[in-house]
């Protein structure tokens, strides 16, 4: 008996090693890369949001919740991360209405034109932190590149053994705790790169959506509409990579088709204020802070008027939780 | 117990060292293969499509240089970064051409050589505004198509041309990453 016990301890202490290791090896996302941590904030939010954004960077970087709030009392969050592909836009939203069925679900389109994955890197940072799920599984399986293994995403120690000799500061002092590094999904960028020359536009072999990415919209659609929900789509405003018209006319007639409403932000550019020069942080991929609010402006008052939202500030409750998030967010950006 | 926690301990100390030790020979493996792989990449870099106008030779996949491969000032020049990683694909525009390169360790490789007008031309005598029959006689049929885009594929270089209404409107060398 004694020597069964012995054995039942020593497996206890090889699993506390290994999922010590496993931890300890891992990415941790919270100074470095930090867009790997976006995707896992979200859990611990207050799930009480009638507008949710899902898409790639453009969506994160350009817009503020905090702004949207603070001007129109709309209660919003953007599960936006890096190169975000639209099989991992369904993904996440049916991830999200577990948790809440929000009014609205904007969804910008830039991700349409990648209908096979792209890169595995792009992949970790939406997927390592990303809770388990049977949506989870179904995004890994959809979102795997050439070289890439199923059992890497389940022990990320098979995938990050090679950090071991390259662990920093960071590795250890976020071993068992977190940070936020996004307001409501927002993340904050103050630098400006004004828009100087960009690269020629190319010709394309084929500038129709591929039938996978339009059967994900399609799937997108379906989800909103039967859980009552009024599907936006948006193309956020960025000089690079080009928007094609042939694309944006797809779009149009998709949201047409569809009964949804489509907004080409990049063409309101001027009506939005946002100035290039001073607006974006790495010469027109994304709007930098001052671009984003002046978006974010925009876009919460056109929400407002088009969508009857609430105004959360008449919520005492709710307007408690978000003064306290706008003093940090104004001491972020100040 | 004092016992059980030294087998642990040496359990421990075995796997964690058994993984750096795997890692290592894994890594090693891997480098000197990688070495061997670069190597033959660099001997068999001129194996694949060339751009050369006449003057200036560019090898999709060879480092960029300005100075050693004699280009003057570019019209334009442009960079992009991605969206959360370091590094950052540079654009060089020159009169008839532009190139397109990808950050490799501390160098800047060529990426695309992509033509931009019908004052150049292929090594093989294609150009803009030749008809889809040129470019067959000239290249073959040995192909791969993506909506109007002929692809043909020679060493690590792809030659993508792009034809509309039985006429050549794109040329782009491009180096093959994988």
């Amino acid at each position: 008996m004694k020597k069964f016990i012995r054995i039942i301890i020593i497996i206890l202490y090889l699993i506390i090693i290994f999922v010590l290791a496993n931890k300890l090896l891992s990415p941790k996302y919270m100074t470095d890369l930090v867009e790997g941590s976006m995707i896992a904030e979200y859990y611990d939010e207050i799930k009480n949001h009638e507008v949710i954004f899902i898409g790639d960077c453009e969506v994160y970087a350009n817009f503020s919740p905090m702004v949207m709030y603070e001007q129109e009392g709309i209660t919003s969050y953007v599960r936006g991360t890096s190169q975000q592909l639209i099989w991992q836009s369904y993904g996440i939203l049916q991830e999200t209405l577990k948790y809440e069925i929000p009014k609205v679900v904007v969804f910008n389109v830039n991700s349409l034109r990648y209908s096979e994955p792209v890169s595995e890197a792009y992949n970790r940072l939406t997927l390592d932190k990303m809770k388990w799920s049977k949506e989870k599984i179904d995004i890994i399986n959809a979102s795997m590149t050439k070289d890439e293994n199923f059992m890497s995403y389940v022990f990320l120690i098979i995938r990050y053994h090679s950090r071991f000799s390259k662990l920093t500061s960071e590795d250890f002092e976020y071993l068992f705790k977190e940070k936020k590094n996004t307001f409501n999904g927002f993340l904050i960028n103050k630098n400006i790169k004004p828009v100087g020359s960009l690269p020629t536009k190319k010709r394309l072999p084929d500038y129709n959506f591929s039938e996978k990415c339009i059967g994900y919209l399609d799937k997108i659609t379906k989800l909103c509409k039967d859980n009552g929900i009024k599907l936006v789509l948006i193309k956020a405003p960025s000089l690079y990579p080009y928007w094609y018209d042939e694309y944006n006319e797809q779009i149009v007639n998709y949201a047409k088709e569809n009964n949804l409403d489509f907004y080409n932000l990049k063409d309101v550019a001027d009506e939005i204020g946002i100035d290039y020069q001073k607006d974006t942080y790495d010469a027109g991929l994304h709007l930098n802070l001052t671009g984003a609010t002046k978006l974010s402006i925009y876009f919460s008052k056109l929400l407002k008027e088009k969508y009857s939202l609430t105004d959360f500030r008449q919520n005492k409750e709710v307007n408690r939780i978000y003064q306290e998030k706008l003093i940090s967010y104004k001491s972020a950006i100040s | 117990m004092k016992k059980v926690l030294i087998i642990i301990v040496i359990i421990a100390v075995v796997i964690i060292g058994g993984v750096e030790i795997g890692v290592t020979m894994q890594k090693s493996k891997t480098s000197s293969q990688n070495a061997k792989q670069e190597e033959k990449v660099e001997e068999n870099i001129d194996e694949g499509f060339i751009f050369n106008d006449g003057n200036i030779k560019l090898v999709p996949g060879s480092v960029f240089s300005k100075e050693t491969l004699g280009l003057g000032d570019e019209k334009n020049y442009s960079e992009i970064a991605s969206c959360a990683f370091e590094g950052l694909d540079k654009t060089y525009t020159y009169e008839n051409y532009e190139i397109t390169t990808f950050p490799d360790g501390d160098q800047d490789k060529i990426y695309t050589i992509y033509l931009l007008n019908d004052q150049v031309q292929t090594a093989e005598g294609l150009k803009i505004t030749d008809e889809k029959d040129k470019m067959i006689s000239t290249y073959g049929e040995d192909y791969k198509t993506q909506g109007n885009q002929y692809t043909y594929t020679k060493g690590k270089t792809n030659l993508e041309i792009i034809v509309e209404n039985d006429v050549v409107t794109s040329i782009q060398y491009s180096y093959v990453t994988e």
